[in-house]
């Protein structure tokens, strides 16, 4: 097979279990996690690709791929089908030597797909994770990072200086260079944290990914070991500024909170935004919504395939949901193919996919002050027997 | 058993709808244009060969169908054909649907004789399994298998083509572009019929300058003894978009929830286009019911009783009642709407009025501003 030769490709570290979303990623790997009532979350940063010029695309699964592998398919949603063209998942897999096995860790992951990456004969390689909610044009930044002739480009963003020890945090020179990297450091001296968006040249990357390798002791990850290990051998890496919305949506609070930051007239994340940097997904074939006579609906988006005979306020209700009527829906994320049934209360929720509350449940409340972050959550396929209560910050 | 699909798009029109489009590319639903329905009966009954004959106006179906990607047409082999009009010395524009089959004729022949060819029409939406036709049609050994439907005939709408049958199912009378009584089932224009069979009937049409699908080759071969019918009734949903009227109420008739489960949910999927527009946000003030919206919608006023299409913005004050409105039209503040139909790209400037009646809509043509 002849392969067209890439200037740069990306890979997609989507293996991780996102064990902090807790029910929501029990079955599902979390860059399958539904997000904005018709994407994925995967959708962001696959959909950045396509925008930037990226058109090949390797996607590293591990934990619980099946329905991440069946959602990417061929990549046709996002126009990565093509004969000159790849959404490539790569599962871990066995070799004779025993080199390779489950990924040990983002860098391992990398290195296990060398022969993937060596095929496209690339210059520059991105790498990017699956779980973060944001619209970005990475072909600014791999121009950035060559202009600099930099090995590597890590992109960063000012985060406020009392929440900087939850970041790894990139210390610069005034000319953008890295000198330092301290993950999650106590006392940070600077705010500049890494999003875990790399640009690499591949020569570079490839020699310490193989380095890496051979080191017993290393954990095999990119913030870990291979960004310090760059720095250490005198390499140059730049920090790339971004200063659009970007969230990482690794927790149930900010979950709720980013699909909350899609609603209101100006909302904080304009997911519409431009022709340029839509946002593409996988679509269902379901026709439009309905919505009926004596629905309310404010404040919220709803998705087709949706019915909504009930009250729904301030919420996001995916693509082939049923409210019916009498039910009441508020501050809540409803995932795909969710049913709420009479006179059914979700407040401050986000209802995993296919859930189905039945009649009088009672999910969740209002807040207090004090217990602002108290979401509650179901799980995928979770049944509600009737007239029973889920309180707020409750799971099942 | 191998089948092709024949779609034809351009039958019958609907007044300023229809000026810059065919039949075929009429949207409806929402998010749907005409011929998703017939393709999509087609696609899921396995149909991989599909030709659509178009004569004109199809640039907007071409630019919705495209490939047939989403309908999985994008094939090697087979998938779809798009059978444009050619003018040669003996033919122009075509008279009727032999015509334009005997201009199709490489399309028609390639391939296996002992063939079925399925022909559908793109102005009848159903949500129809196929299949069942095609067995029907087989188990028959009758030359021609057409589709019909109780209940549309009454005496006043024109027809096309209907049948009368006696108690076993067989034609007793059949009548063309007549407007029948309610004892006959009106045709759903689509017909199963072998294609070795077709193929020496529009030669033979052709030659003795006859073209009219339904009066020289149904009525005229019946009539003669020289063919027989097999009548599928179909017992679903038919929504006959042959006029203004029609199409209006078939629209609105889209918020009663056993049309949707029908149209949308008999068979099998209904498959379009895929555009990628975000859920539709509706406002902080928005009173929407009764309507049936698609995806990338920005509501700020007041629908009832309406069909919104991808990413129409209604801003705050404005109302609309009964009105169907089409992608990317833009209705501004203070504006009445009640029974209008709004093609794509329309602006409605702040405080206007427009108001129609059922019968009689106000139709707005595509990019216009009022």
């Amino acid at each position: 097979m002849y392969f067209q030769k890439k200037r740069c490709i990306a890979m997609l570290l989507a293996g991780g279990q996102g064990s902090r979303l807790k029910v929501l990623t029990q079955n599902t790997a979390k860059p399958a996690v539904p997000f904005g009532g018709k994407y994925r979350i995967i959708d962001f940063p696959l959909s950045n690709c396509v925008n930037s010029g990226i058109d090949t695309v390797g996607i590293l699964t591990q934990y619980q791929p099946l329905e991440l592998n069946e959602y990417i398919g061929n990549g046709q949603p996002w126009g990565l089908n093509k004969s000159h063209c790849c959404a490539q998942v790569l599962p871990p897999y066995e070799r004779h030597d025993k080199k390779s096995g489950w990924y040990k860790g983002t860098a391992n992951a990398i290195y296990q797909n060398i022969a993937f990456i060596e095929r496209y004969d690339p210059e520059y390689v991105v790498v990017l994770s699956g779980d973060h909610i944001y619209k970005m044009d990475y072909a600014e930044m791999v121009e950035f990072h060559e202009k600099n002739g930099a090995a590597c480009t890590i992109a960063v963003r000012d985060v406020p200086l009392e929440e900087a020890s939850r970041f790894g945090i990139l210390n610069t020179n005034p000319d953008g260079s890295i000198y330092e990297f301290e993950e999650k450091p106590k006392e940070p001296k600077s705010t500049n944290a890494s999003m875990g968006i790399y640009v690499f040249n591949w020569q570079v990357l490839r020699e310490f990914l193989i380095a890496d390798e051979e080191d017993p002791k290393s954990a095999n990850d990119f913030g870990k070991n291979i960004i310090p290990n760059l720095l250490s051998a005198g390499h140059k890496l730049m920090a790339f500024t971004f200063n659009g919305y970007w969230k990482d949506v690794g927790t149930i609070d900010s979950l709720w909170e980013a699909n909350m930051e899609l609603l209101g007239k100006e909302p904080a994340f304009n997911i519409r935004g431009e022709e340029k940097s839509r946002i593409f997904a996988r679509n269902n074939a379901l026709p439009s919504s309905y919505i009926d006579e004596d629905a309310s609906t404010v404040g919220c988006f709803i998705a087709e395939g949706s019915e909504v005979y009930g009250a729904v306020r301030h919420s996001i209700i995916s693509t082939g949901c049923t409210i019916r009527e009498g039910a009441l829906v508020e501050d809540s994320v409803v995932m795909p193919g969710c049913v709420i049934e009479s006179g059914a209360i979700v407040r401050h929720a986000i209802l995993g996919e296919n859930s189905l509350i039945s009649r009088g449940c009672v999910v969740g409340g209002a807040f207090a002050p004090q217990d602002k972050k108290k979401i509650s959550v179901t799980g995928k396929d979770t049944v509600m027997e009737p007239n029973t209560v889920l309180l707020p910050g409750e799971m099942m | 058993m191998n089948v092709t699909g024949i779609i034809f798009a351009n039958d019958g029109t609907v007044s300023a709808l229809t000026e810059k489009r065919t039949m075929a590319s009429m949207p409806f639903g929402g998010r749907y244009r005409q011929v998703d329905f017939a393709l999509s009966n087609l696609a899921c009954a396995g149909i991989h060969r599909i030709g659509i004959v178009t004569r004109h106006n199809y640039q907007s179906l071409m630019n919705h169908v495209g490939s047939g990607e989403e309908w999985g047409l994008e094939m090697e082999e087979g998938g779809l054909e798009y059978l444009t009009p050619f003018s040669s010395s003996h033919t122009s524009d075509y008279r009727g649907k032999l015509e334009s089959l005997y201009a199709a004729m490489t399309f028609l022949e390639y391939g296996p004789q002992d063939e079925l060819v399925v022909m559908i029409d793109s102005a009848i939406l159903s949500n129809i399994d196929l299949t069942k036709v095609i067995a029907s049609h087989m188990e028959s050994g009758k030359d021609i298998t057409l589709v019909t439907k109780k209940g549309i005939a009454d005496g006043n709408k024109q027809l096309d083509l209907a049948v009368k049958l006696d108690q076993n199912g067989n034609p007793i009378d059949i009548t063309v572009d007549y407007a029948a009584s309610a004892d006959y089932e009106a045709s759903m224009d689509i017909f199963v019929l072998s294609k070795k069979w077709l193929i020496q009937q529009v030669k033979e049409h052709i030659a003795h300058n006859l073209y009219h699908m339904d009066r020289d080759l149904v009525l005229g071969l019946w009539q003669k003894g020289e063919a027989t019918l097999n009548i599928y009734s179909f017992d679903g949903l038919a929504m006959y978009n042959e006029s203004v009227e029609e199409y209006f109420a078939n629209s609105l008739s889209l918020t009663h929830k056993e049309i949707r489960a029908d149209l949308f949910g008999r068979n099998h999927p209904v498959y379009t286009k895929v555009r990628d527009r975000v859920p539709t946000y509706y406002g902080e003030n928005c009173k929407i019911e009764n309507c049936s919206v698609a995806d990338g919608c920005m509501l700020g006023g007041a629908a009832r009783n309406s069909v919104l299409f991808r990413q129409v913005t209604i801003y705050p004050g404005a109302e609309v009642e009964n009105c169907v409105i089409m992608n990317d039209t833009v209705v501004h503040e203070g504006c009445q709407l009640r029974n209008v139909i709004l093609d794509k790209d329309v602006t409605v400037r702040p405080g206007t009025q427009l108001i129609g009646t059922p019968t009689r809509p106000i139709i707005i043509k595509r990019g216009e501003v009022v």
